[in-house]
């Protein structure tokens, strides 16, 4: 393979004078299955194989994907890449150049202890039964369950014109199950995600009976839930809830092509921007983490890298482009879902770091307001303006855990809801999930308990 | 890699339940497809990248004692691989469990005939140095209006696909369609005022996009959002257009209607066929067949015919959307509604083109109506939306102050609490100023009593 795509970079260097060509073929193969009520719509398999090729031209990119790695359709494609990023160039008025990295070669394998590849069909269709059981018996007002189930393996090999050649086994599992409760003629819904880069262990921590309760609990909860009420309110946000703020509200903004698009970090390094108490990190390094890799699509290593200590912006995410731009270190975050695509700067595992708190202290005075407990989904705006949509949450009334409250979301200016921030918890998580920016990528978020004086609710009463 | 035309795609699904059936499979479906799409990226106000991407592929359901087994590859020019994922799809049918429900797959039905504007071979020749162009016309527009305007991201893209579904009940059918776009997302800054990000595009079946207009719309909208009011909260007459329409419809509305959501207990619709469940100026179709449409074809994911099915006449609820499975279940026919993702995915249910049906009134006039309320256009969170009861609270950013029938001021942050069954109800006005998105076509809607947390 080393030799193929060597002999592919080259064509775009020598003949068509590429200041960069980047050569990246996989092969991966997929088993799939969604399973309602305990039904099989159907036990999937899939094989792909193809090529990623990325040139750099007179400052301007070139991309083409292709299923095959035959020799003669990666010329054609990768000199077809080429014409067209001249094409491009053709009113750039600030070309694109790489900061530079040190070229690597290395052979990275998986090591599950269960590799998903040599257990059955059957076997994982009989755990995705037990987690249906497990919610459906849970209570006869569960009316629906779904598991969705998904593992995939295979390798990457990337070569670039600058001498890298690497060659990386991707593994990962991955799961989602959502379950529906009526009561009354009224509808609730719970979800919950995991997923792993470690293998098919995942399910002897996220074993069925503990996510099939978690799921169905959280679903008849609801069934008595009040409508919360629209406002600004001082909360107390669980760790499932901060690892999506964390991602959607500062993540994405710290995601350098963002920041440069014009979003609202760009001019802030160095400076205070959050309670002191706020340090967070996006980590591609943690083992078995759904977000961690070695390497990323630029052959640059994953690395922890730092974005707020104590209240003050220290780093972005960067992919060799905007480190250039920056005039910083690459940090391992450019990722392509795969080789239909290009990589762009992706989180890995984004979280924030624990501090002194316990659960109880976070309560304390805390005369009325709300605990969100677990997130649904979220979604942040260059401006700063983030919205959180919460799928468990109770009413805090008089610093003691109250009645349970339906379909709320929080929202605000991240920078001004970071300064609010004024304690944080002991306790740490990291959850599982995927993040679409253009294309899907598996990521991490987490952290601690925290509480924040004030966010906006959206409640309809 | 050229084009395959439609004798070979077909070919290749056709031998491929031929060799399925040979090697024992009760029933067959083969979905063929081949697909090129060419983009132009604009980043940061300028043009820096282009991408040709060429994907084609096999997906290969079975059916063995009524259990599923389903099979992909992309690697179709070797007969081995396409074997291969023959025996794959076999082998997991074996490993599946069976399904009582299971009938047939769909049976050979007459199409209607090819609906009109959804092929135009002047966008198969459009190369790389077109879509600059096309890009460059649509930046240029944008920005000579104004200095403060900084075009983030966008671009131009042109492609066709092709797909090819044969089975192993007679059906065999062909269908290419093509898709042209170009976008920008803009937004304005004055000293340290940064706008939230306003988006604007044009995306249609035949070469007949208006790029100038994507390009000066954007920056319209970034401009407008400079100057913010904090609005209270209250209870508001809000103004709809179709990008606010779109998210909520597609999180909410959608799966309601879905025939497999109301048998799984997951539609507030269930038993409600025949009753009130709107304002009676809500009509909606769902129109696989509209000319011009962005999900037009003449067959659905699994070769049933497209057709036009009435969800809501008047506020009447008509019809749920089925595909085969679930029709079959309940003893009716496929509405067409199958829809894949691709040639990795099985089919599941899905709008085709979500008609709301437009009255008559202009842009202006809906907005005469308004004395006191919002225009919402931009949403986030709709995606957070509860699938089952409809609930929603979600933001709206930018929003748009409407007082006595005029604009008056951009608002920021706003956020919107409701439920999408309620709101149906409390559609005052349908406009007349249709326009398709993705899957819905609609025109704005007036809404009254919405309840907007403000500042």
């Amino acid at each position: 393979m080393k030799d193929l795509l060597t002999k592919i970079t080259n064509i775009a260097t020598e003949k068509f004078t590429a200041q960069y060509a980047e050569a990246r073929a996989q092969n991966l193969s997929k088993t799939m299955f969604t399973m309602k009520e305990g039904r099989v719509e159907a036990a999937k398999q899939g094989i792909e194989s193809g090529a990623a090729l990325r040139v750099l031209v007179n400052g301007a990119w070139g991309f083409a994907s292709v299923g095959s790695l035959d020799q003669k359709i990666l010329t054609e494609a990768i000199s077809e890449a080429c014409a067209m990023a001249k094409a491009a160039s053709a009113r750039l008025k600030i070309p694109i150049k790489l900061a530079p990295t040190k070229p690597v070669e290395d052979h990275v394998t998986a090591k599950p202890k269960k590799n998903p590849a040599e257990i059955s069909v059957e076997d994982k269709i009989k755990t995705a039964t037990s987690t249906t059981q497990v919610a459906m018996k849970w209570d006869k007002r569960i009316k629906s369950c779904t598991v969705d189930y998904m593992d995939l393996a295979g390798t990457s090999y990337l070569t670039t014109s600058e001498g890298t050649h690497i060659e990386q086994d991707k593994l990962y599992v991955w799961s989602k199950m959502t379950a529906s409760a009526l009561q009354n003629g009224v509808y609730t819904f719970s979800r919950e995600e995991i997923g792993s880069t470690v293998g098919y262990e995942l399910f002897d921590t996220e074993t069925p009976e503990a996510v099939g309760e978690r799921l169905a609990k959280r679903a008849v909860i609801q069934l008595g839930a009040k409508a919360p009420r629209g406002g600004k309110f001082p909360v107390v946000l669980g760790p499932n809830v901060v690892g999506v703020f964390v991602h959607e509200a500062f993540g994405h903004l710290a995601e350098a092509d963002l920041a440069l698009a014009g979003g609202v970090l760009a001019n802030n390094m160095n400076k205070k921007i959050a309670s002191e108490l706020v340090t967070f990190y996006d980590d591609g390094t943690i083992d078995g983490a759904f977000g961690s890799f070695k390497y990323d699509d630029e052959g640059t290593p994953a690395q922890k890298t730092l974005l707020i200590k104590d209240g003050v912006v220290k780093g972005l995410m960067h992919n060799r482009e905007t480190a250039q731009k920056f005039n910083a270190q690459p940090t391992g975050n450019a990722r392509a879902e795969d080789f239909h695509v290009e990589p762009i700067i992706r989180m890995r595992n984004t979280y924030m770091a624990p501090q002194n708190h316990t659960f109880e202290e976070l309560f304390e005075g805390v005369k009325d307001g709300y605990f969100f407990k677990s997130f649904r989904g979220g979604q942040a705006n260059l401006d700063g303006t983030f919205q959180v949509g919460i799928q468990e949450a109770y009413e805090i009334v008089n610093s003691e855990l109250g009645a349970p409250i339906h379909d709320a979301s929080i929202s605000g200016n991240t920078l001004e809801t970071l300064l609010k921030v004024d304690a944080v918890g002991k306790d740490f998580e990291l959850d599982s999930g995927r993040c679409g920016k253009g294309q899907t990528a598996f990521i991490g978020d987490g952290g601690p308990h925290i509480r924040v004086s004030e966010v906006t609710v959206g409640g309809s009463s | 890699m050229a084009a395959l035309n439609k004798e070979t795609i077909l070919s290749l699904a056709e031998n491929a339940v031929k060799v399925a059936l040979q090697k024992g499979a009760a029933e067959v479906e083969a979905y063929a497809y081949d697909g090129k799409a060419t983009n132009v990226g604009i980043e940061r106000g300028q043009i820096m990248k282009t991408a040709l991407i060429i994907d084609r592929g096999l997906g290969i359901r079975v059916q063995i004692n009524k259990a599923i087994g389903f099979a992909y590859t992309n690697i179709i020019d070797n007969p081995a691989t396409v074997e291969g994922a023959i025996v794959k799809a076999l082998a997991a049918a074996h490993a599946s469990k069976p399904d009582k429900d299971w009938k047939t797959l769909p049976e050979k039905k007459p199409y209607a005939p090819s609906p009109e504007n959804t092929f135009d071979s002047k966008i198969l020749e459009l190369h790389a140095e077109d879509l600059v162009n096309l890009s460059t016309r649509m930046l240029d527009a944008a920005s000579e209006s104004d200095k403060r305007v900084f075009p983030i991201e966008g671009g131009a893209g042109a492609g066709y696909g092709s797909n090819a579904i044969a089975n192993s009940n007679g059906v065999s059918a062909f269908d290419v369609g093509t898709m042209v776009e170009c976008s920008l997302a803009a937004l304005a800054r004055e000293g340290n005022t940064v706008t939230p990000v306003c988006f604007e595009f044009a995306a249609e079946r035949t070469l007949n996009v208006d790029p100038e207009w994507v390009g000066k719309e954007a920056t319209r909208l970034a401009l407008s959002s400079l100057k913010t009011k904090p609005v209270e909260t209250k209870n508001y007459k809000l103004l709809f257009t179709q990008f606010a329409l779109q998210e909520l419809f597609y999180y909410t509305l959608i799966n309601a209607v879905k025939a497999d959501s109301v048998e799984r207990n997951q539609s507030p619709f269930k038993d409600k066929l025949e009753t009130k469940v709107g304002s009676e100026t809500i009509t909606i179709i769902d129109d696989g067949l509209l000319p011009g449409g962005l999900r037009t074809g003449i067959f659905d994911g699994e070769g049933a015919p497209h057709k036009k099915t009435p969800v809501i006449e008047k506020g009447i609820l008509k019809n749920f959307l089925y595909d085969n499975y679930t029709a079959q279940k309940q003893g009716k026919e496929s509405t067409g509604n199958a829809s894949r993702a691709g040639y990795l995915s099985t089919p599941s249910i899905e709008a085709t083109n979500f008609h709301v049906l437009p009255g008559t009134k202009s842009a202006e006039q809906l907005l005469s109506e308004v004395d006191d309320g919002l225009m919402v256009s931009y949403l986030q969170g709709a995606h957070s939306s509860n699938p089952v009861s409809g609930e929603f609270s979600v933001v709206a950013t930018p929003a748009w102050r409407i007082s006595k029938g005029k604009i008056e001021n951009a608002t920021r942050g706003v956020m919107l609490a409701g439920n999408i069954f309620e709101l149906l109800k409390n559609v005052s006005v349908v406009g007349g100023n249709e326009r398709k998105m993705g899957q819905l076509v609609a025109p704005w809607l007036l809404v009254e009593n919405v309840r907007v947390i403000g500042k």
